[in-house]
């Protein structure tokens, strides 16, 4: 073994992933949002790393779901609800008086707790948001829906019947049905709020196997209850209680060496 | 069981990890080798760089140990292994232990060619000499067979490799007696007699921990534990294996 081998060999980096080397998607300064005169998120601030998993974890009532609903403005549905601070997307403010609502939503998809198709057939769901961005050419249609099926693991089951009824289709399809229109549009980003939370367990390594392989192509956020799944799927974990985030690190030291004894308590269920 | 089995997860992810994980303690494991086989060369010919290269290589062994701690301490923190998916992580830990200590253990023989050299004494002429080479030789023969049952879950080898351990604990009481009687001859050095001690003892330390990976291997296979173990029962066990 040559002497040069051997100081290779010695400076090989064993770091895990670290937030500072990653590229940007979304950066959250100063966030803050109130239900009427209740604050639910305070003082958050953090970056989202491109093409990677992003885990929010937390008691129920923390604030993950609403700071997740933040990234496309779903909370703007919410009459009472008031946001300050800022919020960007690849650099571009989220919540600027210019920025066009709907546009922003077909940058940011979201997959919700239940799968929700429309009661069409498999085809027209994956094809809907393309039709409502005004493509009906049957040859760019056939296309996406394919490619989108495929990605979402979804292709050789369906392949044969995507005319038939999408709520003919099992829970676990259905979700991956979901996902698959929410990327058939080409987001940059895609919100997963709890997406297995209402699937068997078999269903549900199917997803998290997706979540892994979909984030070569889009950055991916998720909110889940079940703090294992975050540790399984996630490259980067932010622990969330009562509005504020405690922790937000690479998931790896969040689950074997967290820095936040509010953060440990969670994560060993000493949470009382 | 196969090896194969640890490739059928739904989860990518895992079957990734549990593969780098064979592969990193089989690298672990070709570099305490690779010390092995320079330290029987550094010794059989008093070569010294040779010697001082086995003392390098201990170090990369140090730093492979920490990484398979750090693989093992991420998969159970964000996977759950369970079965022999589990018995794999705790296996790898420990052989891992065995592995590093094996690699501090052959860095005595080498210290000893470079403190014969120094002192210009012929290793070949201090006695107990032969042993410390048989030792060393078939603590190698011994780390290949469990690397290879470890690769292939394979106990076929494990009756010869525990077999072999007694053997090098007799032939270490014969070696020690010839050093003993080494003290009483004025013309050799006893600080070169103490050297031989270390290394004998530590060489046949090598043949213990390869017996140590031999019965991790059964515990990852079968899920027997069976360190102390009555020895007739073992060899009912072993045996039955076949």
């Amino acid at each position: 073994m040559s002497e040069q081998n051997i100081s290779v060999a010695l400076d090989r980096d064993i770091r895990g992933l670290s937030l500072a080397d990653e590229k940007v998607a979304i950066e959250v300064k100063d966030w803050n949002l109130y239900y009427g005169s209740k604050q639910a998120l305070k003082s958050i601030n953090m970056v989202v790393p491109e093409n990677r998993v992003t885990a929010f974890i937390g008691p129920s009532g923390c604030g993950k779901s609403t700071l997740l609903r933040c990234f496309n403005r779903m909370n703007d549905l919410i009459d009472i609800v008031n946001v300050e601070g800022c919020m960007t997307l690849h650099g571009d403010d989220m919540y600027a008086k210019e920025m066009n609502v709907a546009s922003l939503r077909r940058r940011v998809g979201m997959v919700f707790q239940k799968p929700n198709p429309f009661p069409k057939s498999i085809y027209e769901n994956v094809a809907y948001g393309l039709r409502l961005q005004g493509i009906n050419d049957k040859a760019v249609l056939d296309e996406t829906v394919e490619w989108a099926l495929k990605g979402a693991g979804l292709w050789d089951e369906v392949k044969d019947r995507l005319n038939e009824n999408a709520l003919g289709m099992s829970g676990g399809q259905q979700q991956r049905l979901c996902i698959a229109r929410a990327i058939a549009i080409k987001p940059e980003v895609l919100l997963l709020d709890e997406p297995t939370s209402a699937l068997d367990p078999i269903s549900t390594l199917a997803i998290e196997e997706l979540i892994f392989e979909l984030k070569k192509e889009f950055t991916i956020l998720i909110v889940t209850h079940n703090m294992q799944q975050a540790a399984r799927v996630s490259d980067y974990t932010a622990f969330m209680y009562m509005g504020e985030l405690i922790e937000y690190t690479d998931t790896d030291t969040l689950f074997t060496n967290p820095q936040m004894k509010r953060t440990e308590d969670y994560i060993t269920g000493r949470y009382g | 069981m196969e090896r194969t089995e640890f490739k059928t997860h739904i989860s990518e992810q895992l079957n990734r990890n549990l593969e780098d994980l064979f592969n990193l303690v089989l690298e672990m494991g070709g570099l305490v080798e690779r010390q092995l086989e320079n330290a029987v060369k550094a010794l059989s010919n008093g070569d010294v760089e040779m010697a001082k290269e086995v003392l390098v290589i201990d170090r990369l062994i140090n730093k492979e140990e920490v990484e398979i701690d750090r693989l093992c301490a991420s998969v159970l923190a964000r996977q759950q292994p369970t079965a022999s998916d589990l018995r794999l992580i705790i296996m790898a830990i420990r052989i891992a232990v065995d592995l590093e200590r094996m690699g501090d253990e052959v860095t005595k023989t080498a210290k000893l060619v470079v403190k014969l050299s120094d002192k210009g004494v012929a290793c070949p002429d201090l006695p107990g000499y032969a042993e410390l080479l048989e030792i060393s030789n078939t603590a190698n023969a011994m780390l290949k067979q469990v690397l290879n049952a470890f690769a292939r879950l394979d106990l076929s080898e494990v009756i010869q490799i525990l077999d072999e351990e007694e053997r090098m604990d007799q032939l270490l009481k014969v070696a020690i007696a010839k050093v003993v009687d080494g003290f009483h001859v004025a013309q050799i050095n006893p600080e070169c007699l103490l050297e031989m001690v270390y290394a004998l003892k530590a060489s046949e330390r090598v043949t213990d921990h390869a017996a140590n990976i031999a019965e991790s291997v059964v515990y990852l296979v079968e899920g027997r534990d069976i360190r102390n173990i009555d020895p007739q029962k073992l060899t009912e066990f072993l045996n039955n294996l076949k």
